[in-house]
């Protein structure tokens, strides 16, 4: 059954600024879904619209619905959206720098009805476990981003919006954080939303994809189909044969082969 | 051919561009030269308060509206103004001519001190910064008080007496203040100084020595402030240390904000909005029947008044009464259309 | 001797109202001057209650304490809360305001004379002598509320998790949020207990030497004592209210009891001269503002 479904969002900034422009996808229970894009495409404004944090940027929702469960949950105070199980790992500022690993995690608090032992962290995550007192400004970028996705489950949420994981990290601890999320999934059930650039590992651990341009969604499928996508293979997988002069490319773009 | 054209450079430069400008001025300058001979004796010296204020809050204006330097310091600088004038004339038995420059160079020297600390600090350290100096500067007249035994204050001899007198050289110099100000916000200066209140980085990438407008701004501020505190003096014929408690500078502070941060006309209406602050208040109480009851704590009446005023205003128009002034306007040029502000 | 003691009384007053200054700017980026207020109101609140509960010494204190945690919270609820997220000056100015506008209540509400609140709870400040110098009872019992009130925060705000969501919200009220801790509660509870020591601070003081209105000076010297140690650090409060009081003592003493007003300030010009976020501040708070 569908967890989350966003329909015909819009997001303005300074209300003048559209950055989302009628973006429609679902994520259904249980399932990994991958939101891949270049930068500016809307992806990370996206999930900050779910995740109801948009506020601070002067950003509103002003037309479509987020619908969490059938109830809508734009525009509303964050706090709000994460107690109804909704966790985000965000792409920056990922974990408070002065507190160590285990002040980091005992911070979170789980959503209420739920609870999730932070010894599961350590479970998922063994390389945490040697590092419990140490300041978690003082972790390499990978341990970090592991802190980042423990705290998130620690909420014991139902939705995990995962924004930008591989940014910044080197290429094999990418696949490992995503081999591990897999097994989060699997032994959770847990939902995730995965915010991606590398389309490349994104897509080896998703069950469904979309693809984001301008603001707009334009490819979805299942990972099979989008990597076989001559576009996405080109744009996003370095692929694409011969290489086009730059007159090609924009009739190219021009042509309407996004909607094949 | 309608519309506003520009066919020399002088027009590009001038303060008032349209005729509809140029005759609203003359109507004001009109109507403030008649009105000493109008105003009874209560509001004539309201209005010498408020010119007098008005120095002050243009200075405070340039500092903290403009270039973005925040000063808790105000009343400080006010005390440096008037104490200046006070020793020299009990020491020296010094006329205006002379007290009148010195404190504007004891000014210009103060402000070199109050803004050295900006070359470090900002935001709240700074204001914290300028608060301390600003208790040292009271203590030091504080001690000259003491040390002298002027311990009820110092008494000095005006040259002026009548009030009318007062309203014109305040008015002198009120509006010589404002020129002074606007011309300077137009110039280089001025720019460097919003330029620096935005984003210092940027401005020093674009060529802005940010150190030099920052310390401009403080020396300029504290200059006309303490040429303001000279006045002060004068107008009261009386210089007392307590007289520059924080809760004066947090009055000029408050005619900042409640005029409107960022703009002139600001600092004018929030001077004439405090100064006559008090005496709505009276009004108001002796309308409520409470002027009796109270007479004895009436200041505790402005102290509660005023801290509630100026924190409706923070929370609910943080732009002031210009921005109350500017939406009014706009709903007036654009009726019937309605259009929400972008900021 | 006697002087080691006079520091040791005044240091405990100063870091029981710097602790306050510490716990909010340390949560939420807010610089209270409205603390020498809240500190009278506390004084004021014992005087009421003294009268209230006379005859009920303990009931008294209780009471009173209690009212200053609530007055704390109120204050948040009813006006900060307004302020989160808007700029830094504004916030400072609105409890400037909110200072001004409590000292005039005061007065309305309890007049201008000078009170004793000890007297009213039915003790006495006895005079304990230590050998080589003497110290009040109400001074020993500062030093020892202000050492209990430190252990407790410390331990709060180190072991319990409240207390380190407390910590994590200071740092980045952003991922606080996102983690599901509720900023509006943590802002108020540190208020709360930020009045609640400064209430405490108050009442004491006004045991020690009687409650008057120049009593809001001292909640204004005890700021400076709060920066020299870093605005965000609770054992940098300690170490600079010991700083602060020991060179308004012994200047005091040894040069001129009138720069007792204006040494604090000094010392916190140079403090912000020379290093800006404190003995034991974090660096980072200097770009931040």
């Amino acid at each position: 059954m569908t967890l989350l479904a966003v329909e015909k969002l819009e997001v303005v900034y300074h209300r003048v600024i559209t950055a989302v422009q009628g973006v429609s996808l679902e994520v259904p229970e249980g399932a990994i879904v991958a939101l891949l894009g270049t930068n500016g495409a809307g992806k990370t404004t996206t999930l900050r619209a779910i995740s109801g944090f948009i506020g601070l940027d002067d950003a509103r929702v002003t037309e479509g619905a987020i619908r969490y469960r059938g109830s809508r949950i734009e525009n509303r105070p964050p706090h709000r959206v994460t107690r109804l199980g909704i966790a985000l790992v965000p792409e920056r500022n990922k974990v408070f720098e002065n507190l160590s690993v285990e002040e980091n995690l005992a911070a979170v608090v789980p959503a209420p009805g739920r609870s999730f032992e932070p010894d599961l962290v350590y479970q998922y995550f063994p390389a945490l476990a040697p590092l419990r007192r140490r300041a978690a400004g003082y972790l390499s970028g990978g341990e970090r981003q592991m802190l980042a996705i423990g705290a998130g489950l620690a909420c014991a949420p139902e939705l995990l919006l995962v924004d930008e994981l591989s940014q910044g990290l080197a290429p094999r601890l990418v696949e490992e954080l995503m081999h591990r999320l897999q097994v989060v999934r699997r032994e959770t059930r847990t939902t995730v939303l995965l915010v991606e650039q590398n389309a490349q590992v994104a897509l080896e651990v998703a069950d469904y994809g979309y693809v984001m341009e301008n603001g707009r969604i334009v490819l979805d499928g299942k990972p099979e189909r989008l990597r076989a996508h001559q576009d996405v293979q080109e744009f996003y997988l370095g692929g694409g044969a011969a290489r086009r002069s730059y007159r090609d490319v924009k009739q190219y773009r021009r042509s309407r082969r996004w909607y094949g | 051919m309608s519309g506003y054209y520009r066919t020399r450079y002088a027009e590009d430069f001038a303060l008032l561009d349209t005729a509809t400008k140029k005759a609203w001025l003359a109507f004001l300058l009109v109507s403030l030269f008649i009105y000493p001979f109008l105003a009874g004796p209560l509001a004539l010296d309201l209005a010498n308060q408020i010119l007098l204020g008005s120095i002050g809050a243009v200075a405070l204006m340039l500092l903290t509206g403009y270039a973005g330097q925040i000063s808790l310091g105000h009343a400080g600088l006010l005390a440096a103004g008037a104490f200046t004038t006070g020793i020299l004339f009990k020491e020296l038995g010094a006329g205006i001519w002379v007290t009148l420059p010195a404190s504007a160079a004891v000014g210009a020297a103060l402000g070199l001190v109050f803004g050295l600390p900006s070359l470090r600090l900002r935001g709240l350290y700074l204001a914290v910064s300028t608060l301390a100096l600003h208790f040292i500067v009271t203590f030091a007249g504080g001690e000259y008080e003491t040390r002298r035994g002027y311990s009820t204050g110092i008494i000095i001899d005006s040259p002026i007496s009548d009030p009318r007198a007062w309203y014109l050289v305040l008015l002198a110099a009120a509006a010589a203040t404002l020129l002074f100000g606007s011309n300077l916000l137009r110039a280089r200066t001025g720019r460097a100084w919003r330029a620096i209140h935005g984003r210092e980085a940027v401005a020093e990438a674009l060529g802005v020595s940010v150190h030099r407008a920052k310390l401009s701004a403080f020396v300029v501020s504290s200059t006309l402030t303490a040429l303001a505190g000279c006045l002060f003096a004068y107008y009261r014929g009386f210089v007392s240390a307590e007289a520059f408690s924080l809760y004066l500078t947090i009055q000029y502070v408050a005619m900042i904000i409640i005029g409107g941060m960022g703009s002139l006309l600001g600092a004018v209406l929030g001077t004439i909005f405090v100064v006559l602050f008090p005496y709505a208040i009276d009004i108001a109480m002796s309308a409520l029947g409470l002027a009796e009851r109270l007479s004895s704590v009436v200041f505790a009446v402005n102290y509660s008044a005023f801290g509630l005023v100026m924190i409706a205003f923070l929370v609910f128009e943080p732009q002031g009464l210009v921005g109350l002034w500017r939406r009014l306007q706009s709903w007036f040029l654009l009726w019937p259309f309605k259009q929400r502000p972008l900021a | 001797m006697q002087l080691a003691v006079n520091i040791l009384v005044l240091a405990s007053i100063y870091a029981l109202i710097c602790c306050g200054y510490v716990l909010i700017y340390k949560v939420s980026r807010v610089l209270s001057l409205a603390h020498g207020e809240l500190m009278m109101l506390g004084a004021y609140g014992l005087y009421a209650t003294a009268s209230l509960f006379s005859g009920h010494p303990l009931v008294a204190l209780a009471a009173a304490a209690a009212l200053a945690l609530a007055v704390g919270v109120a204050v948040y609820a009813a006006l900060m809360w307004r302020m989160t997220g808007e700029s830094v000056l504004a916030a400072v100015l609105a409890t400037i305001a909110l200072g001004i506008l409590l000292r005039g209540a005061m007065i309305l509400m309890f007049g201008t004379q000078t009170q004793y609140p000890l007297r009213d709870l039915g003790w006495t400040n006895a005079s304990l002598d230590l050998g080589a110098a003497r110290i009040s009872a109400v001074g020993l019992t500062l030093i020892l509320s202000t050492a209990l009130v430190y252990g407790a925060l410390a331990v709060f705000l180190r072991l319990t998790r409240w207390g380190i969501r407390m910590r994590a919200a200071g740092q980045y009220p952003l991922l606080a949020a996102q983690r599901g801790i509720g900023l509006h509660g943590i802002y108020a509870l540190a208020w709360g207990l930020a009045t609640f020591t400064a209430g405490l601070a108050g009442m004491l003081i006004a045991c020690d030497a009687g409650l008057e209105g120049t009593l809001v000076i001292i909640g204004l010297k005890a700021f400076p004592a709060a920066l020299v140690g870093g605005l965000d650090s609770l054992v940098g409060a300690l170490l600079g209210s010991l700083v602060v009081a020991s060179a308004e003592v012994l200047l005091i003493h040894y040069v001129d009891p009138l720069l007792s007003d204006v040494v604090p300030f000094v010392i916190l010009l140079a403090m912000l001269v020379a290093r800006p976020w404190g003995l034991l501040g974090t660096r980072e708070e200097l770009d931040r503002v």
